[in-house]
């Protein structure tokens, strides 16, 4: 049936500057905020939206993130026309299949998806960021400006417009030009990666760009550029709000950290734009006689004994007597005995510190500091330390320094 | 998919439970912070392979439709069975309340008993908590030969005056069925949980509609100890009934005792129920929280021990709460100080309010109210 809007997200990078967190997992999948998996803020952006057609581009370890979404039911995209569907890259009659060779030809390998559909707008998103927004506005903004394509930016520093890609536009924000991580920049108008494409006009640009073997497929580096320079309507729409990416350990451990303050500008128990996510089944989470927590989160089916603040633990997690949780994310499942100690640091899925080891530390002002990971299902030994910024891959022996 | 189908009693109101059962039926009645009581009958139902559910319902049933919704959270919502409310609909005597027995209920859904597609039944009451290995029963049940099994717990449970208790044979066959004695004696308590074939279950409903037998125990049971084989299933885990406002507020506190979590809520059954996405719950800098149960969702800036608190409870800076149960959506504000109260949905308790009830005589207070 033919729907007015249909979402394509990009969840296919491997995020590899997550390094441990993403080495069995896609970075959609990976958890976030307590309760969360990154991918649940795009997703219920779009059913908070009324997008109930959202394609789910996936290419690097897609299990978990498959298992994840499921039928869509946690979001309610378990529709019998549109809902949620996974769309890996897949073989045709007489060809070998390749691999999505960027953004834009993974979009382009499901033009028969989209098609489906027949879609006026396409929203295309990406599984990487954290924010709540209204894509309805966005699309109603594109329709009344007849823009082929609308980006929506945010104000960042001039310092910061270093690090975007910098959309440079006129009084009423059309775009003249594009320009990746800019030097110099001449506008602080730094593009979220969320675009609204008419069908049409994309349709066309990548058909075009899959014919050019020199283009290397992707939205920033070539569709965009090259529907600017064919003189497309393109459009700037300025978001307010809180935006954040989370593709580096520090940002995920800082947006992390975000969900504990107030004035963050991202309100999780705001109920008029709700966040879904699949939740295990768990009871309440537990503290005991000696539990002393402050200014944390914390999630069903946990314990808590010892000391925790700063903090944000994750479902089922263990925190036991004398152990102490400083600045820190404890993903599902982890685990922290008897007197351990763990500081700025993030313990993935599953992972074990033993009795008395210490993991991370607090900022020193070096430049060796930083937030130090310990991947899923790694066990740090009893009175083993992790030193900050470590990136704990295999199990450390107890009494080692890892 | 088994042979067993899932019945369960859910039109009861008890009058004992006083300001907690005005709004609700006992088995919408919330428990341990995130749970209706009805969750844990209809989790064993599911987690014992179960896929056709009926829940018997007849008055003040609006909130358990609103928690049960289409039995999706139980994966109850199917193509074929599922879950089916069934308000009386061939009930034929008019003109009073409730039913006035079980054997009424069924009589007053036999069409729906016709259409069950198994050829076993499991009868239970929607209102006890209770991790209880369906599948063991029925297994039980076919291996021993019964007409009936009757689900019962060797740890006495319930006052005398609303249980009922059976005695057993050497052979292990019911040989005596009391119900609502004066005193317990040293006998079994049964939890009213029957197994027994569909074909038994349509002659029992037949023969009650045609003599006006109302009460399943004293009508049928009773009777038919000798002409019909009756065994006992003994559940050594935790149960819990809810008889009065102070037995909520013990079998609350229950909760708080680690091995009664681990047989309530053994991750191998687990216990389902309605999913709400709230966030995790956020404890503020100078909060304190101290052997206690807390659901996601809630706000923590004051002080909570020994309690239970459910999803989406606010407890401000300076606030104490102690020994006490705040459903869902209770506001504790600045300075307000909470022992043995039960807060019920939606209670908002006001700047500087001491509310004191005590362990034998914890202090209700309704739903939606403002203290």
């Amino acid at each position: 049936m033919k729907k007015e809007v249909v979402a394509m997200l990009l969840a296919g990078g491997q995020g590899s500057r997550l390094y441990a967190l993403t080495s069995n997992v896609a970075k959609p999948a990976v958890p976030f905020g307590g309760k969360y998996r990154i991918i649940d803020f795009p997703l219920s952006n779009c059913v908070n939206s009324g997008i109930d057609t959202v394609g789910v581009l996936t290419q690097y370890r897609p299990l978990e993130l498959n298992a994840y979404l499921g039928n869509g039911q946690p979001w309610d995209l378990d529709r019998s026309d549109g809902g949620v569907h996974i769309l890996p890259p897949y073989q045709r009659e007489g060809e070998q299949g390749t691999w999505y060779k960027g953004t834009a030809n993974a979009i382009y390998q499901n033009i028969g998806f989209q098609d489906l559909y027949d879609p006026e707008y396409v929203v295309v998103l990406s599984g990487d960021h954290i924010y709540k927004m209204d894509y309805s506005e966005m699309v109603s903004f594109h329709k009344k400006s007849g823009a082929a394509c609308t980006i929506s930016v945010l104000e960042v520093t001039m310092e910061e417009a270093k690090r975007f890609g910098i959309l440079n536009v006129e009084a009423n924000d059309k775009v003249y030009e594009f320009e990746e991580k800019p030097a110099q920049p001449k506008s602080n108008l730094a593009s979220m990666g969320i675009y609204v494409f008419t069908w049409s006009k994309l349709r066309k640009y990548l058909i075009d760009d899959e014919a050019d073997p020199s283009s290397s497929n992707d939205f920033g580096k070539n569709i965009i550029p090259n529907m600017l320079n064919a003189g497309e309507v393109m459009m700037a729409y300025r978001f307010a709000g809180y935006w954040k990416d989370v593709g580096t350990i520090e940002s995920l451990w800082d947006a992390n950290m975000d969900l504990l303050s107030r004035n963050s500008g991202l309100d999780m128990y705001d109920e008029s734009w709700p966040i879904y996510a699949r939740t295990p089944i768990k009871h309440p989470h537990v503290t005991g006689p000696d539990a002393v927590i402050s200014h944390s989160l914390v999630t069903g089916g946990s314990r808590v004994e010892g000391t925790v603040a700063n903090s944000v633990l994750f479902n089922t997690v263990t925190v036991e007597k004398g152990a102490d949780i400083q600045y820190s994310i404890l993903m599902p499942g982890a685990t922290v005995k008897e007197g351990a100690k763990v500081a700025y640091s993030i313990v993935a899925e599953g992972a074990t510190v033993e009795a008395g080891a210490a993991v991370g530390a607090p900022p020193d002002g070096s430049d060796g500091w930083g937030i130090a990971v310990v991947a899923g299902g790694v066990t740090v030994g009893a009175n083993a330390s992790v030193p900050p910024k470590a990136m704990i891959r295999e199990d450390v022996k107890g009494g080692e320094q890892a | 998919m088994n042979d067993l189908h899932g019945i369960l009693f859910a039109y009861r109101s008890d009058a004992n439970l006083g300001e907690l059962t005005r709004p609700r039926n006992t088995c919408s009645l919330p428990f341990g912070g995130r749970y209706r009581l009805i969750d844990f009958m209809l989790s064993n139902c599911v987690n014992a392979g179960i896929t056709d559910v009926g829940v018997i319902v007849h008055q003040s049933y609006q909130s358990l439709l609103d928690h049960l919704g289409s039995g999706k959270d139980w994966d109850l919502s199917r193509k074929h069975g599922g879950l089916r409310i069934l308000p009386p609909f061939s009930y034929t005597e008019l003109g009073h309340g409730e039913y006035r027995g079980s054997m009424e209920a069924l009589a007053g859904v036999r069409d729906y008993l016709s259409d069950i597609r198994q050829d076993y039944v499991l009868l239970a009451w929607g209102d006890v908590a209770i991790n209880l290995p369906v599948d063991r029963v029925f297994q039980q049940h076919k291996d021993s030969g019964a007409d009936i099994t009757i689900v019962c717990t060797p740890t006495l449970k319930g006052a005398p005056q609303f249980s009922e208790y059976i005695e057993v044979s050497e052979e292990g066959r019911i040989t005596d069925l009391s119900v609502h004695p004066t005193s317990a004696g040293k006998a079994l308590e049964s939890l009213e949980i029957y197994i027994l074939s569909k074909r038994l279950l349509l002659d029992m409903v037949d023969y009650c509609a045609a003599h006006d037998v109302t009460n399943l125990s004293r009508g049928v049971l009773q009777p038919r100890l000798k002409s019909l084989k009756m065994v006992p299933y003994v559940h050594k885990g935790y149960v819990g009934r809810f008889q009065s406002v102070s037995d909520y507020f013990q079998r609350s506190q229950d909760l708080l005792d680690p091995e009664v979590r681990a047989d309530l809520f053994d991750p191998a059954r687990p216990i389902r129920t309605k999913d709400q996405s709230n966030p995790s719950t956020y404890y503020g800098p100078e909060s304190v929280s101290k052997c206690s149960l807390v659901a996601d969702g809630c706000f923590i800036e004051g002080e909570v021990e020994n309690s239970i608190l459910a999803r989406g409870v606010i407890v401000e800076k300076g606030a104490k709460v102690s020994n006490s149960v705040l459903m869902q959506g209770t506001v504790v504000k600045t300075g307000a100080s909470l022992s043995y109260v039960i807060a019920d949905k939606a209670v908002t308790v006001n700047d500087g309010r001491v509310l004191m009830g005590h362990l034998t005589y914890p202090l209700a207070i309704a739903k939606g109210s403002v203290v």
